[in-house]
């Protein structure tokens, strides 16, 4: 039997702030578990060495304005770049599966990024999902987001890819960072259906989230038939996290990735530094391992200490049906969509980055292709930290485009540059694996 | 004068140096079933040629404890174990008489479960009803605290005072729990008869040289007293490849990236030297199959030597791995590495017309010529060892990292030099480091390297504190070090002055105080432990060693 491949990078060096939630001894106690209790000497675990994501890598998801080099922390290019350690093992074929056990984290990190949110500066599984597109030739995955707070950047950069299956279930966006996550977030109109949310109420336990597992997410893995499936496996749905308010157990999470069976675990957030991280790490790892967890448990752990009320049973059971239903009419939406003939599908929004205090504003438009998902274009502006003002333009196209929409896109991209508006005209060109910036002032074009 | 003995599987060699010289080499074939026999034996020699001059240090370097250990031959040894919440008890496969016992700690050292006397009091009887008398107990983060370890300890000394008893946090203080477990249970297999030979040993030297000093080189290539040895015998294992490294660092004496080749007979033995200090295995010396806390060098030991056999098989040149006898220069009836080398260049050894017999007969079944065969086999060598040499140095660059400095400055070996040991090194050794495009290094003394690595070897001493001022403690090993911090604003300069303070007492203790001073930083990590925005206090890992090296009267050979 191959072995379990871990990577753990818990950047021992890097904090966004002495006293923040995201800093050093964040993960020093798994750290001490883990290495005190020698899983990494034994024959079902293989430890591997982290190394630095490239800007190109970063690219192929993100347009980091200005640029990759001055936006993204070397800590956070560690931490994609072990998600790649990870990807790169289990496609060749080393490991069984693998879990990074990684910080920083990544899962608010979107498309365009200005600055950092909820911790994140770039988006880890997102950076690892495009690179094993590249790579691997992978098309179809499933991410099962597991952290409590709903995974608003993986959310939004697969919203209008119909081969990621993104599911993330999280505690009620009404009490919660980012406030997203409802069931009525679905997808793009031509991806409607491969974004599910699972908001939960506050304090739901195992019992609750067991049965999510069984009666909605593994059924949707099993019609989806996603080549890999990823854990964005945060930990802060454990009863004693400081930030989040539910009611999970170490065991619960290492039963919950006995199911899920994750190709990949990536670990998100989780700020119960002491009573939670140890145990659930190492309780993620046996569950991948095939080690029997039976004998691991919190320092305070009582089974019978939380018990789901019959009440919340009743809410989860008809939000359990009401979004398997979504799931399941999403063929029929999508092409309902594509039938309206619309050339292009509009949207604006404003983002908030939390940990910068940055507010961007952004237009998006869809190109509603008949044979493929279309690709984006995206006008961002937003006045950094620095206290400059960014105003930018990016063009994205999908890792399945169609021959069409290239063309298209590669024109819009020239026609820009002959009349530039904004700060920055960027081409994410997935299929040529180039991504180019341009910068108006100077006229500068640089490719990766 | 000084004398460094090097007991080896096959042979024992010693050597008497002074003022950079060796006044006399010795070599007597090992008698397994009396290692303190053959030891004395070349000891004597050695001592006759010193004449009335004064030896003042004896160091020696035994397999008495590896082969205990690798052989299977230890007593029948209980492990008592105090595994708390975590992996599976499935998982301590070690002895076929371990003890699962209740009791918990965390990784502050809180406890989490009390042990139960009562419980500890039934395994002891089962443990001395069997008829066992040594006894290993290990608990996870007994290294951050020790109580419960000490309780089971004080119960047995009590009950069955002959029992020999071991505690894990007294062995080994780092994290890893089944590693501090084997330790500790290797230590109390094998300490009753590593205290015979002391005994022995002592008696024998307090004879013949009493005022020499009498150390005992360990698998880290420093040495310690034979006093301080009789707690830790483990300590003593792999010190045969230990000697051979510290040998050729002493003959070539500079601060390098180097690689020392040590070519035997049926077998190489590769080892590290980066920036003039011995690579260590990441993980511990493997014992028996299990993963020690024994601090050893990281030797890469493959199946080709100057007497492996070259033959063809199906049409193909083979190379090793078999040894079938000494070359056919040497009377050997197949022709080896060294008949290769011998012809190609030109080295005159035994009788060379029978080499090219030999391998004009293996020539002509390939349907080449001698020459090209004799470069063919010189090939097939020198690659073998360059691709296990530089498998060698990426393992070591590939090594985890826990910081996002030390992945962006990402570690590369550059390899400055080869270093030859052994009676074939002169012939393959400067062709494998002109193909790595390095110098090469092989010196007259090379074939008894092991024994003046071992003369000339200093002690050895590592001390690592964890400091932990929330809660007012400190922990640290070796030995089970403990006391409480009281400075409210300790720093992490105190934090390195406590490191530095145990390992100066912890010197002392071992009769190793001159070198104290040459102790440096090799570890230091600190944490703020914050609890709702506020800090709480701070967490420190410091690490001092007195490093591998050579004692204060060594000057290099002359």
């Amino acid at each position: 039997m191959k072995p379990t491949g871990v990577i753990f990078f818990p950047a021992f060096d890097w904090a966004i702030s002495p006293t923040h939630p995201e800093r050093e001894e964040r993960l020093l106690y798994t750290r001490d578990q883990l290495f005190e209790e020698g899983i990494m000497d034994m024959p079902e675990v293989r430890e591997y060495h982290p190394r630095l994501a490239t800007a190109k890598d970063v690219s192929r998801v993100h347009f980091c304005v200005p640029d990759v080099e001055s936006r993204v922390t070397e800590a956070h290019m560690v931490s994609a770049g072990c998600a790649m350690v990870m990807a790169d093992a289990f496609m060749q074929k080393e490991v069984k599966n693998a879990f990074a056990i990684i910080r920083p984290p990544g899962h608010h990190a979107m498309t365009v990024v200005h600055g950092n949110r909820g911790f994140c500066d770039i988006n880890n599984e997102a950076v690892m999902v495009e690179y094993l597109r590249r790579t691997y030739g992978v098309r179809r995955l499933a991410i099962v987001d597991t952290d409590v707070h709903h995974g608003d950047g993986s959310q939004e950069i697969f919203w209008d890819d119909p081969d990621v299956l993104f599911i993330s279930f999280h505690q009620d966006g009404r009490t919660l960072y980012p406030g997203s996550g409802f069931t009525n977030e679905l997808g793009g109109p031509l991806a409607h259906g491969t974004t599910i949310n699972i908001p939960m109420a506050p304090r739901t336990t195992d019992e609750g989230i067991h049965y999510i597992m069984d009666n909605l997410v593994l059924p949707m893995l099993d019609e989806f038939k996603p080549e890999l499936v990823i854990n964005s496996a945060g930990q802060d749905n454990h009863y004693s996290d400081p930030l989040a308010n539910m009611s999970f157990t170490a065991r619960g999470y290492a039963i919950l990735n006995q199911k899920l069976r994750p190709d990949i675990a990536v670990l998100e957030g989780g700020y119960s530094v002491e009573t939670a991280l140890p145990y659930i790490n190492m309780g993620i790892i046996m569950a991948m391992a095939g080690i029997d967890f039976s004998n691991l448990r919190e320092p305070d752990y009582n089974p019978t200490r939380f018990k789901e009320s019959a009440k919340n049973m009743d809410y989860i059971r008809s939000l359990v049906t009401h979004q398997l239903a979504a799931f399941r009419e999403r063929e029929k939406v999508v092409e309902a969509n594509r039938k309206e003939g619309r050339e292009y599908y509009g949207s604006s929004r404003g983002i908030f980055y939390d940990t910068e205090y940055l507010q961007e504003e952004q237009r998006l438009d869809l190109r509603m292709c008949p044979d493929c998902c279309g690709y984006r274009r995206i006008s961002s502006s937003c006045v950094h930290h620095s206290g400059r003002s960014y105003s930018v333009f990016c063009i994205s196209l999908p890792a399945a485009c169609c021959p069409d929409c290239a063309a298209r896109a590669r024109q819009d991209y020239e026609d820009m540059k002959k009349k530039p508006g904004g700060d920055y005209l960027y081409l994410q060109d997935r299929i040529e694996d180039e991504y180019k910036t341009f910068e108006t002032r100077t006229g500068r074009e640089t490719t990766l | 004068m000084l004398i460094g003995i090097d007991v080896g599987g096959t042979y024992t060699d010693g050597v008497l140096f002074s003022e950079g010289s060796v006044l006399l080499s010795v070599k007597h074939p090992t008698e397994e079933n009396d290692l303190e026999g053959t030891l004395l034996s070349v000891l004597d020699e050695l001592l006759a040629r010193a004449g009335r001059a004064d030896v003042r240090r004896i160091v020696l370097s035994t397999t008495l404890v590896t082969n205990l250990l690798a052989t299977g031959r230890g007593e029948r040894t209980a492990l008592l174990l105090l595994p708390g919440s975590g992996l599976p008890f499935s998982a301590y496969r070690i002895s076929p008489d371990t003890y699962f016992l209740k009791g918990g700690i965390d990784f502050r050292g809180r406890q989490i479960e009390a042990p139960d006397a009562k419980e500890v009091e039934e395994v002891l009887k089962k443990v001395h009803d069997s008829g066992i008398d040594r006894v290993a107990v290990a608990g996870k983060f007994s290294n951050r605290n020790d109580a419960h370890e000490r309780m089971v300890e004080d119960r047995a000394r009590s009950l069955y005072p002959h029992m020999d008893v071991c505690t894990s946090n007294e062995i080994a203080g780092r994290l890893n729990f089944p590693r501090r477990a084997v330790t500790c249970y290797y230590t109390a297999m094998t300490m009753r008869e590593w205290n015979r030979f002391a005994d022995g040993i002592e008696a024998a030297i307090g004879a013949r040289s009493p005022r020499s000093d009498v150390h005992i080189l360990k698998a880290d290539g420093g040495t310690t007293t034979l006093e301080a040895s009789r707690k830790r015998p483990c300590e003593t294992v792999f010190s045969g490849p230990a000697a051979s490294t510290m040998g050729t660092m002493a003959l070539s004496r500079e601060s390098l990236n180097a690689v020392s080749v040590d070519i035997g007979g049926t077998t190489s033995d590769i080892s590290l030297v980066i920036e003039g200090l011995p690579l260590y295995a990441s993980k511990g010396a493997l014992i028996g199959g299990h993963l020690t806390h024994i601090n050893s060098f990281a030797v890469r030991s493959i199946p080709l030597g100057g007497d492996s056999r070259v033959y063809e098989e199906s049409g193909e040149l083979r190379v090793g791995p078999m040894r079938l006898g000494p070359a056919a220069c040497l009377g050997g009836a197949e022709p080896t590495v060294t008949d290769a080398f011998n012809l190609l260049n030109g080295l005159g050894l035994g009788n060379a017309d029978a080499s090219r017999e030999k391998l004009q007969a293996v020539a002509g079944r390939l349907g080449v010529s001698l020459e090209e065969l004799c470069g063919k086999i010189a090939d097939e060598v020198v690659d073998r060892l360059e691709r296990n040499i530089e498998e060698m140095f990426g393992l070591w660059e590939d090594e985890p990292a826990y910081k996002v400095w030390e992945v962006v400055h990402r570690r590369k070996f550059e390899l400055h030099r080869v270093i030859g040991i052994g009676a074939a090194a002169p012939a393959i050794i400067p062709m494998l480091a002109a193909k790595m495009g390095v110098e090469h290094f092989l010196h007259r003394y090379s074939p008894v390297a092991n024994a003046l690595g071992a003369a000339v070897a200093r002690p050895t001493l590592a001390v690592e504190v964890h400091v932990d001022t929330g809660r007012r403690t400190y922990t640290g090993s070796p030995g089970g070090l403990k006391g409480t911090v009281e400075k409210r604003s300790f720093q992490l300069e105190d934090a390195r002055e406590l490191a530095l303070d145990c390992l100066k007492e912890a010197s002392r203790e071992r009769g190793l105080a001159d070198y104290a001073g040459e102790a440096h930083v090799y570890l230091e990590e600190q944490f703020n432990v914050i609890r709702g925005f506020t800090q709480e206090g701070k967490l420190f890992d410091v690490g001092v060693q007195i490093a591998p090296g050579f004692i204060h009267e060594y000057k290099g050979v002359a």
